[in-house]
C-alpha cells in the first residue's frame, strides 16, 4: 500500500436523527407562556390542565428542559416586575394592602405553575440540580418585588412606623401585619432576619433607650418597674400576634437591655424608692417585679442580692451593736428573729425562694451575730425565757415554729461551746427549781441541738435530765424504806452527776437540825443502795418551802431558798438575831448570807423579817426581827434571792474563762488527730485543718492554736522539723 | 343512599375509566391527579370527561395500583413501559413500594438477573441506598437504578477500581490503583447519574500531597470516609476524609509488623466508635484483624494467626466482619466453616463451628472464597454459587439462595431493601427481593 492510497476513515454521523422540529418546542413553549399569563391575570377557567401538563412533559421528553425551565423563569420574572410598578404606585395606607394582596395572588398563580410543570420539577430539575419550581417562584418574587428599590425601604419603613404607632397606642391591623410578616418568613430566615428582623430590632432598640431614660427621669423605682414589665408583656404579645417566634427571645433582649440592664444601677439605688426602700417597707409586689425582670439580664440578680446583702448587714450591725438594745437579751433575740421572718417572707413571696438570696441572708445573718460576743448568751437566755414561763399556753405546733426560729440563729453561731455553757447553766437552774414549762418541749429542743451538732454536744445535757429523772425514782425508794418519815418536813434530793452539771463551788452551811437529820438518813439511804459513791450537798441551789404563822395568825407558805431557810429557821427559837448571831449559826458565807438577809428584809412586800435599822444594805452590825405585820393576799409567797437574771460582770468573766479552757483540749485534739493521719504539717495548714474541723462547734483562735501548739511539743506530741522550722511531725 | 358525589371519568386513549377522587387522593399531591384538585380534593368542572393522552393499558394498571396498593403488571406490559407512564403521572415511587417489601433474608425471591457486557472477573457489587447497585469491572464501574436501567458508566481510564461505595443515591467513591510512574489513583467521588468526576480526594503526608493507591472503603454515620492507603514511600495505613469538605481529616500510620494499609475489609463500628481493619490470606501470608480507635489513635484490639499452629485442615480465614450485638467477630474459611472471636478478651482464639466437612470434597473447579455480610441480625455467607443465611443467637442456618448457573458468587451486597449477588462468570448478576407484605 502506498502512502497516496492510505485514506483516513471517516465515521459519519447517523445522517437520519430523529430531532424533533424545533418550531414544535417554540410552539409548544407559547402554548405554556400564554398560559402562564392568563394565570396571572386570573382568567386559568378555561385552561386544560392535561393539555399544559402533556406540554411541559413533551418539552422535557424532547430534551428542551432548559428552554422550558428559562422560558419560565423569564416569563414570571416578567410579570412580577409589572406587579412591582402596581404595588410602587399604590399610595398611602392602601400599600400593604396591595402587597398582601398581589403576594397572595402570585401564591395562587405559582401553585399552578407548579402543577403544570411537576413533569420538569420531578425530572430535569432533579437530575440538573437546579432550583426547582416554588422556591423559584419564590426567589423571583423576593428579588422582583421585595428587594426592588421602590418598595424595598418603603415596605420596611410602613412595618416599623405601624410598630411604633402601635407602641404608642394607636391600634393597627394586626392582621394584615401578619399577612405580610408571613411573607418575610415564607420567603425563607434569611429574607426576614435581614430584611425585617434586624431593622425592627435596631429600630426597638432605639425606641426603649429614648423611652427608659424619659421614665428614669421621671419615675420613681416602682412605677419604672411596672412599665418595663408592660412593655416587656406587649412586646411577647406583638411577636405572638405577628412575628415569628424564633424573635421572641431577641426582642425580649433589646427590651431587657435598653430598659433594665442599662439602668440597673441607678433602679437600684433610686433615691427613696430603690431596693432599699423597698426591702424597709415590705413592698412584695414591687420587689418580686424587680426580681423577675431582674432575672433577665446578667449580672441584675447580683446586683440585687449585694444591695440586699450590704442593707440587711449594715441594718443587722446597728441592731447587734447598739448597747441600747442588749439590755433586754429575750426582746435583742426576738428583733433578730422578727428580721429574719421579715427577709424570709420577702424571698418566699417576691424572690421566689431562691436559693442563693436566701444564702446571701443566712451569710448576712452569720455576720453580723457574731459581731456580739453576747449573742450565744442572749440565745439561751431567750430559750430561757421561753421554756420558762414564755411557753405558757402555747400549742405545741407553736412550740416546736418558735424553736426551730431560734435554732436557725443557733446555726449562725461561730461560738456554739459558748452557747452551749450558757444553757447548760440556764438548764441547769430551770430543772432544779422546776420551773420548765413543758418537758416535752425542752427534750425536742435537745434533740434539734443533737441533730444539729452531734451527740456531743448534747450528751451533758441529756445526762441532767437523766439525773433529775433517776432521782424522782431514788426519793420514792428512799420514802418507801422509810415510812415513818411521812410526818414532819419533806426532803426532796436531787442527786446530780459531777460533771454534767455546771459545777459551782459548794457552799457549806449548817443546816436546822430537823434538816439534817433527814439529810443523814437520806445520805446513808444513798450510800447503802450505790456503794462507791460520794454525796456532797449543794446548798446553794436548793430550796424549800416552809410554813410561817405571823402576828395576827396570817399563815403563810413561804417558798424560800436554801440559805433563807437556814435563816427563818433560827428565828423559831428567838425574836431577835443581830447579823453576827445568824453568821455564826448558819456559817454562810458572807456574800451569800448579805443577799438572802437582803431579800428577806429588803424587798417591798417579801420582807418576812424587818431589819434595823432600815435601810437598803445589810450591815454587820444590823440586827433582824420577824415582821409581824407582814401580810400577803397570796397564801403562797416566793421569796427571791436578789440574784440578777443576767450575768454579773466577773461572773461573765468566769464562763468565759470556762468555756476558753474547755475548748484547749478540744483544739489539742483536733491538732493530734489531724497530725495521726497527716504525719508531716506545715503551721499554716494545721491552723485551716483544725479551724475546719472546730467550725460546728466555735471558730478557734490561731494564736490559742499555736499555743497549743507548742503545749503539745512540750508534751512530745509534736516536734518541729530540723531542716525546715515552719514543718511539724507527729511524734507516734 | 345516593349516588357518590366524588365520581370522575377519565378518557386515556380513547378508553373510559371512570374511577373517585378518594382512589386518586392516594397518589398524593406531588402527582398529575394531585394537581387536578383543590386543596380539598375538589375537582373543578365537575361532570366533564378528562382526556389524558396515554396508554390505556398502563393507565389501567396504575390506576389498580391506586386502588389496592398492589402492582399486577401483565405479560404483554414492558416494564421498561410502564415505568415510562408512571413517570409521567409522577407515580414511580408507587411502583418502587409497590415492587418489594422490607427485607427479609428469609424470605427472598429471586427477581431478575442482569447479564453483564464483559466476559467476567468483576471485583465488587455494591446495592445502592435506593434499590439501584454499580458493579466495579477492571476499571469500569457500571451504575443501575432500581428499575436496573443502566446509566453512564464510570471509566477510570485504564486504573483498576479496588472498591465502590455509595456515599447518597447520587453519589459514588471509588477507590483505585496507582498507576506505576504516572502519579493517578486513589480515591474519587463521581455522579451516579451521569458518571462524571465530581472530586478527587487527596493524601498529604507531612503537608506534601502524595499519589497513593486506595483499597477497601467504609464509611461513618458522621459523615466519614476510610480508606485502606498505600503510598509510594511505605507511607501505609487508614486515611480519613471529611464526606462534606472532601478534606483528609486524619491518618492512622501503619506500625511495623501489622497491616493495614493493604486490607481487604474495613467496617466502621458504630456503638464502639471504632473502625475494623482486617488484612486476611491470601492478600499477606498472616490474617491480620484489628480495631482502630481514630479519637485517640489507638489499636484497641487485634488479632492474628501469626504463629498459631496450622491444622492439617488448614483453616486460613478468608472473610471477617464484626458483630457488634453480640461483641464477637465473625470469621469465615474456605469450606465456609464459620468461626468466631470474643471481641471483649485481647489475644482470643477462633472458636469454630464446623459444619460442612463435606464441602471439601465438592470444591469445583473455578472456587470463590466465601465473602460475609450483615443485615439486621441476619448473617449472610456467599460460598461457591449460593449464599447461605444464618439466624438467632446460635447463627441456625435457616436458608439458602442458590441460582444453577453464572458460576460462583465472587461479591454480594445488600441495601435498598435488595440483595444483589455478582457471579464470576459473564459479569452476571442477581436480584434478590422481598415479595410486598401479604395483603391480608
Amino acid at each position: 500500500m502506498s502512502n497516496q492510497k492510505k485514506r483516513n476513515f471517516q465515521i459519519e454521523a447517523f445522517k437520519h436523527r430523529v430531532v424533533v422540529d424545533p418550531k414544535y418546542a417554540d410552539k409548544t413553549w407559547q402554548i405554556l407562556e400564554r398560559a402562564i399569563h392568563q394565570i396571572y391575570n386570573q382568567d386559568a377557567s378555561g385552561l386544560s390542565f392535561e393539555e399544559l401538563y402533556r406540554n411541559a412533559y413533551n418539552m422535557v421528553l424532547h430534551k428542551f428542559g432548559e428552554k422550558l425551565y428559562t422560558g419560565f423563569i423569564a416569563t414570571m420574572t416578567s410579570h412580577l416586575k409589572e406587579k412591582s410598578k402596581l404595588i410602587e404606585a399604590a399610595q398611602g395606607g392602601s400599600f400593604l394592602e396591595e402587597i398582601n394582596k398581589k403576594w397572595n395572588e402570585h401564591n395562587k398563580a405559582l401553585e399552578m405553575i407548579r402543577d403544570i410543570l411537576m413533569y420538569m420539577d420531578r425530572t430535569y430539575i432533579e437530575s440538573t440540580k437546579k432550583t426547582h419550581v416554588h422556591p423559584m417562584g419564590l426567589n423571583l418574587w423576593r428579588d422582583n418585588v421585595v428587594h426592588f428599590t421602590k418598595i424595598h425601604t418603603r415596605l420596611l419603613n410602613t412595618l416599623l412606623d405601624l410598630v411604633q404607632k402601635e407602641r404608642t397606642g394607636e391600634v393597627i391591623d394586626r392582621g394584615l401585619m401578619r399577612n405580610v410578616i408571613k411573607m418575610f418568613m415564607d420567603l425563607g430566615e434569611s429574607v426576614y432576619q435581614e430584611d425585617f428582623e434586624k431593622p425592627f430590632l435596631d429600630a426597638s432598640s432605639e425606641f426603649y433607650k429614648v423611652e427608659s431614660q424619659e421614665f428614669i427621669e421621671s419615675c420613681d423605682c416602682g412605677d419604672y418597674l411596672k412599665k418595663a414589665e408592660k412593655r416587656l408583656t406587649e412586646e411577647i404579645e406583638r411577636v405572638a400576634h405577628y412575628l415569628d417566634a424564633k424573635s421572641e427571645e431577641k426582642i425580649t433582649s433589646v427590651v431587657e437591655k435598653e430598659m433594665i440592664a442599662n439602668h440597673m444601677q441607678r433602679l437600684v439605688h433610686m433615691e427613696n424608692s430603690g431596693l432599699v426602700n423597698m426591702l424597709l417597707n415590705d413592698k412584695y409586689d414591687d420587689l418580686g417585679r424587680m426580681y423577675n425582670l431582674f432575672r433577665r439580664v446578667t449580672n441584675g440578680l447580683v446586683t440585687v442580692r449585694d444591695v440586699m446583702t450590704s442593707h440587711l448587714r449594715e441594718m443587722g450591725k446597728q441592731l447587734v451593736t447598739d448597747p441600747e438594745k442588749s439590755k433586754d437579751p429575750v426582746e435583742f433575740v426576738q428583733r433578730l428573729l422578727d428580721e429574719r421572718d421579715k427577709y424570709d417572707k420577702i424571698i418566699s413571696t417576691a424572690f421566689g425562694n431562691d436559693k442563693t438570696f436566701q444564702n446571701a441572708l443566712n451569710s448576712s445573718f452569720e455576720y453580723f451575730i457574731n459581731l456580739n460576743a453576747r449573742s450565744p448568751e442572749f440565745i439561751s437566755l431567750f430559750v430561757d425565757d421561753k421554756l420558762r414561763k414564755g411557753l405558757k399556753g402555747i400549742a405545741d405546733v407553736d412550740v416546736e415554729v418558735i424553736l426551730d426560729k431560734v435554732m436557725m440563729l443557733f446555726r449562725y453561731l461561730q461560738e456554739k461551746d459558748v452557747f452551749e455553757k450558757y444553757y447548760k447553766q440556764h438548764l441547769a437552774k430551770r430543772l432544779l427549781s422546776g420551773k420548765t414549762v413543758s418537758d416535752e418541749a425542752e427534750r425536742s429542743l435537745i434533740v434539734k441541738l443533737k441533730t444539729e451538732c452531734g451527740y456531743q454536744f448534747t450528751s451533758k445535757l441529756e445526762g441532767m435530765f437523766t439525773d433529775m429523772k433517776t432521782s424522782e425514782d431514788t426519793m420514792r425508794g428512799f420514802y418507801g424504806s422509810h415510812p415513818e418519815l411521812s410526818e414532819g418536813p419533806t426532803l426532796i434530793v436531787q442527786v446530780l452527776t459531777t460533771g454534767s452539771w455546771p459545777t459551782q463551788p459548794a457552799v457549806p452551811c449548817n443546816l436546822p437540825a430537823e434538816v439534817s437529820v433527814l439529810c443523814e438518813k437520806f445520805r446513808s439511804y444513798y450510800l447503802g443502795t450505790h456503794t462507791g459513791r460520794r454525796l456532797s450537798w449543794q446548798t446553794n441551789m436548793g430550796t424549800a418551802d416552809i410554813k410561817a404563822i405571823f402576828g395576827k395568825g396570817q399563815k403563810h407558805e413561804l417558798n424560800v431558798s436554801t440559805f433563807q431557810m437556814c435563816v427563818l429557821m433560827l428565828f423559831n427559837n428567838s425574836d431577835r438575831l443581830s447579823y453576827k448571831e445568824i453568821e455564826q449559826a448558819t456559817e454562810i458565807p458572807a456574800a451569800d448570807l448579805k443577799r438572802c438577809l437582803q431579800s428577806l428584809a429588803c424587798v417591798k412586800g417579801k420582807n418576812v423579817i424587818k431589819k434595823e435599822p432600815m435601810s437598803k444594805d445589810i450591815g454587820e452590825e444590823d440586827s433582824f426581827v420577824v415582821n409581824d405585820k407582814f401580810t400577803s393576799k397570796f397564801y403562797k409567797v416566793k421569796i427571791g434571792t436578789v440574784v440578777a437574771q443576767k450575768e454579773t460582770e466577773p461572773e461573765k468573766q468566769e464562763t468565759r474563762q470556762r468555756v476558753e479552757e474547755d475548748r484547749k483540749p478540744q483544739i489539742e485534739a483536733a491538732i493530734v488527730r489531724i497530725m495521726k493521719s497527716r504525719k508531716i504539717l506545715d503551721h499554716n495548714n494545721i491552723i485551716a485543718e483544725v479551724t475546719k474541723q472546730l467550725q460546728p462547734r466555735f471558730l478557734a483562735n490561731p494564736t490559742e492554736i499555736k499555743k497549743r501548739i507548742e503545749s503539745l511539743i512540750e508534751r512530745d506530741f509534736l516536734e518541729r522539723d530540723s531542716t525546715d522550722r515552719k514543718l511539724y511531725r507527729y511524734l507516734a | 343512599m345516593g349516588i357518590s358525589k366524588d365520581r370522575i371519568k377519565f378518557n386515556v386513549g380513547g378508553r373510559i375509566f371512570e374511577t373517585t377522587a378518594t382512589t386518586l387522593a392516594n397518589a398524593g399531591r406531588d402527582s398529575f391527579f394531585g394537581a387536578l384538585f383543590d386543596d380539598e380534593w375538589n375537582l373543578s368542572p365537575q361532570d366533564s370527561i378528562h382526556f389524558v393522552d396515554r396508554n390505556s393499558d398502563c393507565f389501567a394498571v396504575l390506576l389498580d395500583l391506586l386502588r389496592t396498593g398492589d402492582l399486577n403488571v401483565p405479560a404483554n406490559i414492558p416494564e421498561r413501559l410502564l415505568h415510562k407512564e408512571a413517570s409521567f403521572y409522577g407515580l414511580l415511587d408507587h411502583v418502587r413500594t409497590a415492587k418489594w417489601g422490607p427485607f427479609d433474608g428469609n424470605r427472598l425471591r429471586l427477581s431478575d438477573s442482569v447479564k453483564g457486557i464483559a466476559p467476567g472477573d468483576g471485583t465488587a457489587i455494591r446495592a445502592g441506598p435506593d434499590g439501584g447497585c454499580c458493579v466495579a469491572h477492571g476499571s469500569v464501574v457500571h451504575v443501575f437504578d432500581w428499575m436496573l436501567e443502566e446509566h453512564s458508566p464510570i471509566n477510570l481510564d485504564y486504573q483498576r477500581v479496588n472498591d465502590v461505595g455509595w456515599i447518597d443515591s447520587d453519589n459514588i467513591v471509588l477507590s483505585a490503583c496507582e498507576r506505576l510512574g504516572r502519579g493517578e489513583g486513589g480515591m474519587g467521588l463521581f455522579s451516579s447519574s451521569s458518571g462524571d468526576l465530581r472530586y478527587k480526594f487527596q493524601v498529604c503526608h507531612e503537608n506534601q500531597v502524595k499519589s497513593y493507591t486506595a483499597g477497601a472503603l467504609s464509611f461513618s454515620p458522621d459523615y466519614e470516609i476510610f480508606a485502606s492507603c498505600k503510598g509510594r514511600s511505605n507511607e501505609y495505613g487508614i486515611g480519613v476524609w471529611d464526606q462534606i469538605t472532601g478534606k483528609q481529616t486524619d491518618f492512622f500510620y501503619e506500625s511495623p509488623g501489622w497491616s493495614l494499609g493493604d486490607a481487604d475489609k474495613l467496617q466502621w463500628l458504630n456503638g464502639k466508635n471504632c473502625l475494623l481493619v482486617a488484612t486476611l490470606f491470601p492478600r499477606k501470608d498472616n490474617c491480620y484483624i484489628s480495631l482502630l480507635d481514630f479519637r485517640d489513635k489507638n489499636m484497641v484490639w487485634s488479632w492474628s494467626d501469626i504463629g498459631s499452629p496450622m491444622a492439617i485442615d488448614e483453616k486460613r480465614v478468608r472473610d471477617a466482619i464484626a458483630m457488634e450485638d453480640s461483641n464477637s467477630i465473625c470469621v469465615v474459611n474456605e469450606f465456609e466453616d464459620l468461626g468466631f472471636i470474643d471481641l471483649r478478651m485481647y489475644g482470643g482464639s477462633v472458636r469454630w463451628s464446623s459444619r460442612s466437612k463435606l464441602m471439601k470434597s465438592k470444591m469445583p473447579d473455578e472456587p470463590c472464597y466465601p465473602k460475609l455480610a450483615l443485615h439486621e441480625g441476619q448473617l449472610f455467607s456467599s460460598m461457591n454459587d449460593s449464599i447461605s443465611v444464618f439466624c438467632g443467637p446460635d447463627w441456625v442456618l435457616t436458608s439458602r439462595l442458590r441460582r444453577s448457573y453464572g458460576g460462583s458468587i465472587c461479591d454480594f451486597s445488600i441495601g435498598g431493601d435488595r440483595l444483589f449477588a455478582l457471579h464470576s462468570e459473564e459479569n452476571l448478576f442477581d436480584v434478590w427481593e422481598t415479595p410486598p407484605c401479604p395483603i391480608i
